[in-house]
């Protein structure tokens, strides 16, 4: 049984993600802090940007955010993020 | 405006859209456990709008919801709640009167605008006028909010509360405020459920004029297709991004609300022992999703990440799509609940 990513590599997955899959040219992977806002001013995303998220998060993880509850919660940074995706992912393991 | 504390033992859950959260936290303040989601079906909250005569920031309205307010006195009427709406003239009365509720205990709703509520990021604060929140006490110069769409309860200064519910712009709250007054103990709650279907769907499919309902989608779908040749391609992308802001963003939008719709659905089953709305539930859930993909397809065209099948006439196809499951849809609920 493959092992699940730990949080660290979940959210070196999810910059790269990101950058990749939101056409961020001018940041790179270490640029992101794990504690930073997704929606601040620094990424420059906004809440049309998250439909992209969502649907690259169900994509690469097979975890999806349908409860727009929690994925306000999950959206906040990167951190919040790995960690949604962990959780979901040991829940499906279990 | 005197500066007592006051905190009313108010219980905040976090909901997915704020009217209904609202709702569903006032309720259960009174004793009345009503979901989110049940509040949404009972008061017929679901319905399509594309009305390009009203402007929202210069760009054309399109809801996925009942007009605001709606479906809190229609599930008030159907559960037999009596609600006390007041609405002022000049801001400082608006203050006072909730300060006085306030002061006896009572836990009132407000309609705002979003701009002025400072607990909102940045980024989430523009003119929208139909938000909703509890305030529920008062602390060292600020109010205490429920705010449902947030997980924890927030604070915000008295001024920029004032300024939130008498915001200007289009359909302004007018310092709208609202509470419970009184709860039936004898509310027919699968009536309650049954009434608010059929008033969705004869809605969905009955409404007058090309706007609304499943004509409206079919309206907006040909309007899409003509958008960057009539408007340029650079106003036609604006205008997308109008569409699925208030799709995802403003109250969780299509998708969401039609996610809501289906666990309204869900526990409608459960509650009138009627398996029928089992399969309900998975067709709504499916047309949720097939919203999600038109706001996934929208969102890269305005990004400019678009690939060559992302287009204006694919985007249209999918609402197409959704007009027609949705369409018999509702017919078959109808049916279902007859």
């Amino acid at each position: 049984m493959p092992m699940l990513p730990t949080n660290m590599q979940l959210q070196e997955q999810l910059k790269r993600i990101l950058i990749q899959e939101l056409q961020l040219m001018d940041i790179r992977p270490q640029d992101i802090q794990a504690d930073e806002a997704l929606f601040g001013d620094k990424m420059g995303l906004d809440s049309i940007d998250a439909l992209e998220i969502i649907h690259q998060v169900k994509q690469y993880f097979g975890v999806e955010i349908r409860d727009m509850k929690e994925g306000r919660q999950a959206l906040q940074t990167i951190g919040t993020l790995a960690q949604f995706i962990e959780n979901q992912m040991v829940t499906a393991d279990c | 405006m005197s500066n007592p504390t006051i905190e009313i033992p108010f219980v905040h859950r976090q909901s997915a859209h704020c009217e209904t959260g609202v709702m569903s936290n006032l309720l259960t303040h009174h004793g009345l456990e009503i979901s989110e989601a049940l509040v949404f079906g009972i008061g017929a909250g679901l319905f399509f709008g594309y009305l390009p005569f009203i402007r929202l920031n210069h760009l054309p309205l399109i809801t996925y919801r009942a007009a605001t307010g709606r479906i809190m006195t229609r599930t008030a009427k159907e559960l037999g709640v009596r609600m006390v709406w007041q609405k002022f003239r000049s801001p400082r009365q608006g203050m006072d009167q909730l300060d006085r509720q306030l002061g006896v205990h009572i836990p009132m709703g407000c309609r705002t605008g979003a701009y002025w509520l400072t607990y909102f990021p940045k980024r989430y604060r523009f003119h929208f006028n139909m938000h909703n929140l509890v305030v529920y006490g008062r602390r060292n110069g600020d109010y205490l909010i429920s705010d449902p769409v947030f997980p924890e309860p927030v604070t915000i200064p008295a001024a920029n509360l004032m300024k939130a519910r008498f915001a200007k712009g289009p359909l302004p709250p007018k310092g709208r405020m609202y509470r419970i007054d009184r709860i039936s103990r004898d509310a027919d709650l699968p009536q309650a459920i049954t009434r608010g279907i059929r008033q969705a769907c004869r809605t969905m499919l009955k409404s007058p004029g090309p706007f609304l309902g499943i004509k409206g989608m079919r309206y907006l779908a040909s309007q899409i297709e003509k958008w960057p040749a009539k408007l340029g391609e650079h106003r036609a992308s604006h205008y997308v991004g109008q569409v699925i802001r208030m799709q995802e963003e403003i109250g969780t939008g299509g998708g969401g609300f039609r996610f809501i719709y289906a666990a309204f659905l869900q526990e409608s089953a459960t509650i009138l022992g009627n398996p029928r709305l089992e399969e309900a539930t998975q067709r709504m859930t499916a047309i949720g999703d097939r919203w999600r993909d038109f706001a996934l397809m929208g969102s890269r065209i305005c990004k400019h990440r678009a690939s060559e099948n992302e287009t204006y006439p694919a985007m249209a196809a999918i609402i197409r799509d959704c007009a027609a499951r949705e369409e018999q849809l509702y017919r078959d609920l109808l049916e279902m609940i007859a």
